[in-house]
């Protein structure tokens, strides 16, 4: 349905992209326009813009929009092309009327716009629905499919009123079927033909074609939106709430939306950040946004047998930030390394791990919650909510070291003014520093990494330090993890091997994990009264 | 925590050597302090005094080169002093199990007292 667009005034940042489309058919007529292919990461708004356009040309008089959307069609050929056709006859009716309800009233049958298509002149549109109607009658279905992919351009040579035509979601038309799935892979090209032809340009939608790309709102409009779907909301949100969590949201559009949406859900009112984050908790746990996620993977796994190795496996992904060889995918999935294989394809081709996207990282953790742990949605939300209420007190600093002599001191000196930061004991950071010390000389001594780096993280929070090191090369051997006593050292002249003796007894928790060819570890002091200068 | 390169200095008090490491002590410093002990230890000194008092930061490298001293001082009967030690330092002794191989005291005068009395 192409008129629930937004309302023009929230639809922000696009103004170039709308005009520039807009003014595409002028553009072709001077032979500097052609087809635009809109691409753009998903919530982006390319289905928006073409809503958006469609409103716009619908009420102007220089184009007829045309708007199809795939995501929803039956793509058995005869009824894709009676849909396609009948929507076109619709929308063409209702924008020569001026009337939306027209293109809306998807149950009036054809026959029934009969006396309004008289009424306005357009005697070859008659033609061309008994014309459609013949090969129906025939069942010819690929003439039915080129009767209705033409008709767009049959009106525009007819009428001499260009017809802007606007596939949504146009990768699903490549699984048009005649009678069964998969029967028919080039159906697709009738597309092509048509655009080939007529329809767009004399350009190939494969070859020529203009690309597109909707990128992310800036910050600024991102918070612009969200306080402007808010207030439709009836929403209120004070001048000086931060909205500093709407950056997890990258400049989303629907993302942006559908938070907006949930504190209305949840009847927010006067929005606060926690409640942000409430509202966000809701949604990737059991919102819109969960729906939506939920969708897209239901889409690429269709088998619900793989439905929980798929979880699993996306979960692997998402906690180790990368994909695993295909021997641990294996384990991980549960499945044969072919089945690993065909899945690892299916997540390729869902993108649902191309983009570092937080949102849906955190759905998926709310997935595996519910469905692999067997929890409640609920749970899900406060997990999330827990995650990111703790995290607004934290923070963070990032170091890189080269392995060279004298690095960790570095890195010590860093952590020295990390713990001034948060009013830490100058004797407990003593002991800190000498656990970073003996991860960093491990890692540079015996790791034999070419790439001659160690990366730290410190994130730092009222109650606790957490410093992750990581490193590529060697994992550690398991002798380094072995605790000699001194006697013993002493008589049998073993001088070495204290590092991880002190790193055990200074940290709270250390956590050694190998992930792919780099060896993590995770050190963890939770901060005593008595730790902390008054 | 203090950025000074390391240093060792060293003198003779009666029939003790004193030795005062100076800055971080890893595996290149704690190399030079094995030195400076085996010159003594090689003119027939037995009573090592180790005066921490610029010693900030170790590593455990540092901690097994003097692991090495204990044990070379083991082996002619000999005995090491620590002194001015931080609490951090004396901690991390305490922690690796290595105080019981050597004699603590807070001040270097305390450990040559302590050797001069003769209770070796």
């Amino acid at each position: 349905v192409p008129f629930n667009a937004i309302p023009a005034a929230d639809f922000l940042n696009r103004e170039n992209e709308l005009n520039y489309l807009k003014g595409l058919s002028a553009l072709k007529e001077k032979a500097l326009g052609g087809d635009v292919f809109l691409v753009g990461a998903r919530g982006m708004g390319k289905t928006e813009l073409l809503k958006q356009l469609y409103r716009s040309l619908f009420w102007e008089d220089k184009v007829v929009p045309f708007y199809y959307s795939f995501k929803t069609a039956n793509l058995k050929g005869a009824y894709f092309a009676k849909d396609y056709f009948t929507g076109f006859v619709r929308q063409y009716i209702s924008c020569a009327k001026k009337d939306p309800s027209v293109a809306d009233n998807v149950a009036e049958p054809l026959q029934r716009l009969m006396p309004a298509i008289s009424s306005l002149g357009l005697y070859w549109l008659i033609d061309c629905i008994e014309d459609f109607q013949e090969q129906v009658n025939k069942n010819d279905i690929y003439w039915q499919m080129v009767a209705a992919i033409s008709a767009p351009v049959v009106a525009a040579q007819k009428s001499g009123t260009p017809v802007s035509v606007m596939l949504d979601d146009f990768d699903a038309a490549s699984s048009l079927y005649e009678t069964s799935l998969g029967d028919a892979h080039g159906l697709i090209s009738l597309f092509e033909e048509s655009m080939r032809n007529n329809v767009f340009s004399d350009h190939s939608l494969m070859g020529r074609t203009e690309q597109m790309r909707l990128g992310p709102l800036p910050e600024d409009l991102a918070a612009q939106l969200f306080r402007s779907h808010l207030a439709n909301l009836k929403i209120t949100c004070p001048p000086g709430v931060k909205l500093d969590f709407l950056d997890i949201l990258r400049g989303n559009p629907l993302y942006i939306r559908n938070i907006a949406k949930a504190a209305a859900k949840m009847q927010k009112q006067d929005l606060t950040e926690k409640d942000l984050i409430e509202c966000y908790s809701f949604e990737v746990s059991a919102g819109e946004i969960a729906f939506y996620w939920s969708s897209v993977f239901s889409r690429y796994v269709p088998n619900p047998t793989k439905r929980k190795a798929m979880i699993k496996f996306l979960m692997h992904s998402v906690e180790n930030g990368s994909i695993a060889d295909g021997n641990r995918l294996s384990m991980i999935s549960g499945l044969g390394e072919a089945e690993t294989e065909t899945m690892l394809g299916s997540v390729e081709t869902s993108g649902m791990l191309r983009d570092k996207d937080a949102v849906l990282q955190d759905f998926i953790r709310c997935l595996y919650l519910q469905e692999i742990e067997g929890r409640e949605a609920n749970d899900a939300m406060a997990m999330i909510a827990a995650k990111y209420l703790s995290e607004r007190e934290k923070s963070s600093f990032e170091l890189v070291i080269p392995m060279s002599s004298n690095a960790e001191l570095v890195v010590a000196k860093a952590v020295e003014q990390i713990g001034i930061n948060i009013n830490l004991d100058a004797e407990f950071l003593k002991h800190l520093q000498l656990a970073l010390i003996e991860i960093c000389i491990n890692a540079i001594e015996h790791s034999g990494s070419y790439e001659k780096k160690v990366f730290l993280k410190f994130i730092t929070r009222p109650d606790k330090l957490e410093i992750v090191i990581e490193n590529s090369g060697k994992p550690f051997s398991s002798d380094s993890l072995k605790e000699i006593p001194v006697e013993e050292k002493l008589r049998m002249g073993i001088k070495r091997g204290w590092g991880f003796k002190l790193v055990y007894s200074i940290m709270d928790s250390v956590k050694v994990e190998r992930v792919n060819d780099r060896t993590r570890v995770i050190l963890t002091k939770e901060i005593k009264d008595n730790e902390v200068l008054k | 925590m203090k950025s000074v390169p390391f240093s060792v200095v060293s003198r003779l008090e009666g029939d003790a050597a004193v030795i005062y490491p100076k800055g971080y002590l890893n595996n290149l410093s704690g190399e030079s302090l094995v030195v400076e002990c085996g010159l003594y230890i090689g003119q027939g000194i037995t009573k090592i005094v180790v005066n921490f008092s610029d010693t900030d930061l170790i590593n455990s490298i540092g901690i097994s080169m003097l692991l090495q001293i204990i044990e070379d001082l083991k082996n002619i009967k000999g005995t090491i002093c620590c002194t001015n030690m931080s609490k951090f330092l004396r901690d991390t002794f305490e922690m690796l199990g290595l105080i019981q191989h050597m004699r603590v005291f807070p001040v270097e005068s305390d450990a040559l007292k302590y050797l001069n009395a003769g209770k070796v």
